[in-house]
């Protein structure tokens, strides 16, 4: 039903032109990228989360695929939370460079340790009336689009809302691509 | 300033945040995402994960396969592996889900105090004092009452108690004892066969209400369909049903026929029909029944036709048409098996399927329904007397509530017990008046297996951890009672190595379990048995024929489909699901034919006072002519004293009426005769039905067989015209117009239409579809006082009509009525928002957050299938609270929950259009006729429902909205609807010159 024409491929140069230059599809082309120091937190956008988790190191320094951890993404509605054994399952070795690294890694310890999950602060949340099936949408853009709605994590190191996700951003995003933008495709 | 950016002003200005938050407009507040320590296997977040297992909700033991996301049930489905049920699953069954989640489970062991008051326990402190208990009742009387268990928790218990000195009785309160009891006069065999429905030509139920509560509704309706259908394509015409009771009950309202012969002759009728069969060669009966001659000579129909009140004529026409259709099936029970009598009309019932040469054919011996473990009411009144007499010093009861189902007898008895324990989830009668309360876990959360029908063995697996971790597996609680090692699971295997042993096939057992878990049990088939005539099946020949009887009001207790004996009572969906016949909810009533009425000057909700000589009860009365007039009603059920906050102090209880003391046969009778006093009260019913009769609106559709067979295809007899000539170049016009505007969105592809066919040849009116669709799609339950005013939020509704009357024979027609899709639909146009609007792919969209509630679309709907949502039936702690916490988790996560003010309807299960157009897409390819099942056409136990693409000129639904029978409800009001239903097919009745 979304099939791709010549006009539909344009449509996706448009997103990611609009999505900003870092979200290029190509992993090759990407420049190495060195995860920054950060001294003061509190400058950062986007919640603070109970642990300091660095997409921008994970990500971005480290190259590790969006989906080594979101790995229900591509067939499911929901990406997945990667559980605690995700994180300690490195971080079992890995225990940080710096102290500040030290001390959010020891936190993912504790919690392996107490049986206890950090409880994230939700930031893309959609209201209860809408669905959005992510595999889908994953079928169609590639395994490398997350960028398209979450901004380039790679580079944040405190993930923030990237889009507006209210309807006008979907719908822009549907008549672009020529995809149904019937209703009940996402309502009901 | 558009609407969204006035409300967004509103919410930064007005501090109103969070007000508006409240009502679900403003900002949400902070969620938090908690992960998985360790990930569940099998389970991906956002999608279902479905388990086998077998639902424990009446003896038939269906196949279930349970839907789980994200570590809860929430939905029960037939499992299409099990072949007592095929895939489908009655409204009962579904509502297990309530049980399970249900908010006034007993969520710790609990005692009382020295003051009456309830004090918790530890489990610790709780086995200690079972423990103790047992010890010191040891020699003096211990006793374990149970329900039906086929399987390896009643082995425990029948073991446990062996090592006591102690005894199980086995209590369920529609238990058939005249069934095996019948069998065993009739052939010398106590057993239960299988009845072959799907195979039989012509179908005779003697008061056997088999798609309600008679042994194994789902298959034997299933059954009865493939032989009631009409398939123009078939050679074998469609079986005849004839219906003898003396009430029309649901089964009833399929019958082509229905004979409201005396209460209590049905067993003459069989005979009669069978001495026919025999002195008019008939059939090929078996030698032996030459013995039956002399017996039967005095049962011809001439002699006893005034005794059971049909011409002789009549008689001799049913035995000429059952025995001519070389496939005849009579069936007994339901009323017919609860008189005092009730054993001798199942014999004599038998022996009719016997002379015509039936039994091994429709009647099966061997694959026998396991209800020898049923026990008798018999030994349950006797258990009663011996606890009134002291004899019982401590009575454990685990899955029956006899403080309901025998009023009088059994709970004065209980204060004369030692101490009482119960297993009870629920602190239901028998659990209310006990000592120690050790909460079981629900069958859903629970290991434990059963053997429903010879040659099967089916599983039981939790779907999903505990709702409440504080309650304990019964099975558990006795093996560390009695000092033996190992869980319940670990008995539970060892059975089954027994069983690897003969079925295992070389796999090891691990292979053999995990496949048996992913089956839900094993399937073998048990072979039939011949059966001869048994050395009293002489005796039931002997009837005392009088003349017609003295004129005195008899009342029949009938068991209720959806409540059952009362277990169902404290299940919201089950009380508000509408009664299949009186389409009545939340409360009981009397049924009362219209000249009773008239004589008695009684309108539908006037209160009576019914006497028996056993009891009392106030009841509203329903005038109904699907009753005989010197015969009163009344559905079991209702009227607890305990149990939960939905079945509590709701209406009458109707076992109070009956006699505690047995039958012969050791069963009950559940006919009593009654003295009847108008109380001067009213009340009004708590109805869903709109009109009795359906008024020549075209509404149901019906064809003598002969007309239906001589259909072409590709007519349409049904079609109308649809619009006066006048006004077709201006509909064309209007139509083209409304096509454009669908095609704006400039969509890629060819878009489906949705569509349905409801065949009502099939169609039994069962209201399986209806809990189906509350369990889909987050329908609330309004209560008693919302449905009286007419708001209850029922999708998917049955429409019973009653035909005939004033001479003609009665009989009653149903429908389900849901959104009909319309290609052209009168709730769009009037909508001012555009929430109601039409689908590229034709389906009548429902946008509940564009909804503002303005109701014009309800009121030109002219299926009136919109509903409004009066009050915030979700909010929690609310007034109206439909999902008090814990029944919330059984909501589905992929459909809107909705909130007050906003319309809602079917929407064909849109949530599952898009599910498989989502897992097509993922595949590559389209999505597949038959894919796509709605949640009703799934439950459907007659597979009257089928589903697909209308533009799809291969699939199923296209092909059947194409067939001579098909029509549309209202096609005269042009809505072009996207369902389609089949004509129902009926054998002419007699009187009309036959079929």
């Amino acid at each position: 039903m979304t099939k791709r024409s010549g006009r539909a491929a344009a449509g996706v140069a448009v997103a990611l032109f609009v999505a900003g230059p870092a979200a290029a599809q190509d992993r090759q082309a990407t420049p190495t990228y060195t995860a920054p120091v950060i001294s003061d937190t509190g400058k950062l956008a986007g919640p603070r989360q109970p642990i300091f988790f660095r997409h921008d190191v994970h990500a971005g320094q480290d190259k590790i695929p969006c989906l080594y951890c979101h790995n229900t993404v591509t067939v499911s509605s929901e990406p997945g939370i990667p559980a605690l054994q995700t994180c300690f399952g490195c971080h079992q070795m890995i225990a940080g460079s710096t102290p500040a690294h030290q001390a959010e890694i020891k936190k993912v310890r504790e919690a392996w340790t107490a049986k206890k999950p950090p409880e994230w602060i939700r930031i893309h949340a959609l209201p209860g009336f809408v669905r959005f099936p992510h595999m889908r949408h994953i079928k169609v853009l590639g395994t490398e689009s997350c960028s398209t709605c979450h901004g380039d994590v790679r580079t944040m190191p405190q993930v923030h809302q990237f889009a507006t996700l209210k309807m006008g951003w979907c719908i822009n995003c549907h008549v672009q691509r020529q995809v149904s933008r019937d209703c009940t495709l996402c309502h009901y | 300033m558009d609407r969204r950016r006035f409300l967004t002003v509103l919410g930064a200005t007005s501090g109103g945040a969070a007000a508006l938050s409240a009502c679900g407009i403003g900002p949400e507040p902070t969620e938090h995402l908690v992960p998985y320590i360790v990930p569940p296997e099998e389970q991906i977040p956002g999608t279902a994960t479905y388990y086998a297992t077998t639902c424990r909700e009446c003896a038939a033991g269906c196949g279930l396969h349970a839907k789980v996301r994200e570590g809860r049930v929430i939905k029960l489905e037939g499992n299409p592996e099990s072949p007592i049920n095929e895939g489908r699953l009655c409204s009962r069954g579904q509502a297990a889900l309530q049980g399970l989640y249900n908010p006034d489970r007993v969520t710790e062991p609990m005692a009382r105090g020295p003051n009456g008051e309830w004090q918790r326990l530890t489990w610790d402190e709780a086995l200690g004092r079972l423990a103790a208990k047992v010890k010191d009742a040891r020699g003096r009387g211990i006793v374990f009452v149970t329900g039906l268990e086929t399987g390896s928790f009643g082995d425990l218990v029948d073991s446990w108690m062996k090592e006591l000195g102690g005894r199980r009785v086995a209590y369920e309160p529609f238990a058939f004892e005249a069934l095996r009891e019948g069998n065993r006069l009739a052939f010398g065999t106590a057993t239960v066969p299988f009845y072959d429905f799907a195979n039989a030509r012509y179908i005779m139920s003697f008061g056997a209400d088999f798609m309600e509560t008679w042994l194994s509704p789902v298959g034997y309706q299933n059954g009865f369909t493939r032989a009631h259908s009409f398939d123009g394509d078939r050679d074998a015409a469609m079986a005849k049903f004839v219906y003898v009771a003396p009430r029309l009950s649901l089964t009833g309202m399929s019958a082509d026929e229905w004979i409201a012969a005396q209460p209590g002759t049905e067993g003459v009728l069989a005979l009669a029909m069978a001495h026919v069969i025999l002195s008019e060669r008939l059939a090929p009966a078996p030698p032996d029944a030459a013995r039956l001659r002399d017996g039967l000579a005095t049962l011809a129909p001439e002699k006893v036709a005034l005794f059971i009140g049909i011409d002789a004529k009549e008689i001799r026409r049913l035995a000429r048409e059952f025995a001519g259709s070389k496939g005849g099936l009579a069936v007994a029970g339901g009323m017919a098996a609860q008189y005092a009598t009730g054993a001798q009309i199942v014999a004599d019932v038998n022996l009719l399927n016997y002379v015509a040469g039936q039994i091994g054919k429709t009647v099966k011996f061997g694959p026998n329904q396991a209800l020898e473990g049923a026990g008798s009411f018999k030994a349950v009144t006797d258990l009663a007397t011996d606890m009134g007499a002291g004899k019982v010093a401590l009575l454990l009861v685990h899955g029956a509530n006899p403080g309901h189902s025998l009023p009088a007898a059994f709970s004065q008895a209980l204060g004369k017990v030692g101490y009482k324990v119960s297993f009870s989830s629920y602190l239901d009668e028998s659990a209310a008046a006990s000592d120690l309360v050790l909460p079981d876990l629900h069958p859903l959360e629970q290991w434990n297996d059963s053997r429903p029908r010879a040659g099967i063995y089916a599983l039981q697996q939790p779907v999903m951890q505990p709702v409440f971790p504080n309650a304990m597996h019964a099975g558990d609680v006795l093996l560390r009672v009695a000092g033996r090692p190992g869980t319940f699971n670990d008995y539970l295997q060892s059975r089954w190595k027994e069983l690897h042993q003969r079925f295992g096939k070389g796999r090891d057992f691990s292979e053999f379990w995990t496949d048996a878990l992913q089956h839900g049990g094993l399937y073998g088939e048990a072979p039939s048995q011949p059966v001869r005539l048994g050395p009293g099946a002489l005796e039931t020949l002997a009837w005392a024929i009088g003349g017609n009887p003295a004129e005195q009001v008899t009342l029949i207790v009938f068991p209720s489909m959806a409540l059952h004996d009362g277990r169902g009572a404290n299940k919201p969906w089950l009380q508000e699901l509408p009664d299949p016949v009186s389409k009545i909810t939340w409360h009981g009533w009397v049924e009362v034919h219209p000249e009773t009425a008239a004589k008695w000057q009684l309108a539908n909700g006037d209160v009576l006072l019914l006497k028996s000589p056993h009891g009392a009860v106030r009841a509203p009365v329903w005038i109904t002519p699907g009753v005989r007039p010197d015969v009163l009603a009344v559905p079991t059920g209702q009227g607890h004293k305990a149990y939960g906050r939905y079945a509590k102090d709701r209406s009458f209880n109707a076992f109070e009426l009956l006699d505690d003391k047995p039958t012969a046969f050791g069963g009950r009778a559940f006919v009593v005769p009654v003295s009847v006093v108008k109380t001067g009260d009213h009340r009004r019913l708590a109805t869903v039905e709109g009109d009795a009769r359906e008024q020549g609106r075209g509404i149901i559709e019906a064809l003598p067989l002969a007309q239906a067979r001589g259909l072409k295809p590709g007519t349409h007899p049904f079609e109308e015209v649809e619009a006066p000539a006048y006004a077709e170049d201006a509909l064309k016009q209007w139509a083209e117009a409304q096509h454009k505007q669908a095609s704006l969105g400039n969509y890629a592809g060819t878009q489906p239409r949705w569509g349905m066919a409801i065949d009502l040849s099939k169609c039994t009116g069962c209201s399986a579809c209806v809990t189906a669709c509350y369990a889909e799609n987050n329908l609330a339950t309004v209560g008693e006082e919302l449905v009286v005013r007419r708001r209850q939020m029922s999708w998917m509704r049955i429409e019973r009509y009653y035909t005939g009357g004033e001479g003609k024979p009665v009989g009653a027609v149903v429908n389900p009525m849901l959104c009909q899709q319309c290609g052209n639909a009168p709730c769009e146009p009037v909508c001012p928002v555009y929430a109601a609007y039409h689908t590229p792919d034709g389906l009548n969209g429902q946008v509940y957050n564009r909804c503002v509630g303005t109701r014009y679309c309800a009121n030109n709907c002219p299926y009136k299938v919109r509903y409004f949502n009066w009050y915030n039936f979700a909010e929690p702690g609310g007034e109206w609270e439909s999902w008090p916490d814990p029944l919330n988790m059984l909501l589905n996560p992929d459909v809107t929950v909705r909130e007050k003010g906003v319309m809602e309807k079917c929407t064909f299960c849109v949530q599952r259009i898009r599910g498989a157009q989502n897992r097509a897409r993922l595949e590559d390819r389209g999505v597949r006729d038959g894919e796509i099942t709605p949640a009703c056409a799934q439950a459907c136990p007659s597979e009257a429902i089928v589903f697909g693409d209308l533009h799809d000129k291969t699939s199923l639904v296209a092909r059947l909205a194409d067939d001579p029978r098909g029509y549309h409800v209202h096609a005269e009001l042009n809505t072009k609807p996207a369902i389609t239903y089949l004509a129902r097919v009926v054998h002419r009745a007699a009187a009309e010159g036959g079929a």
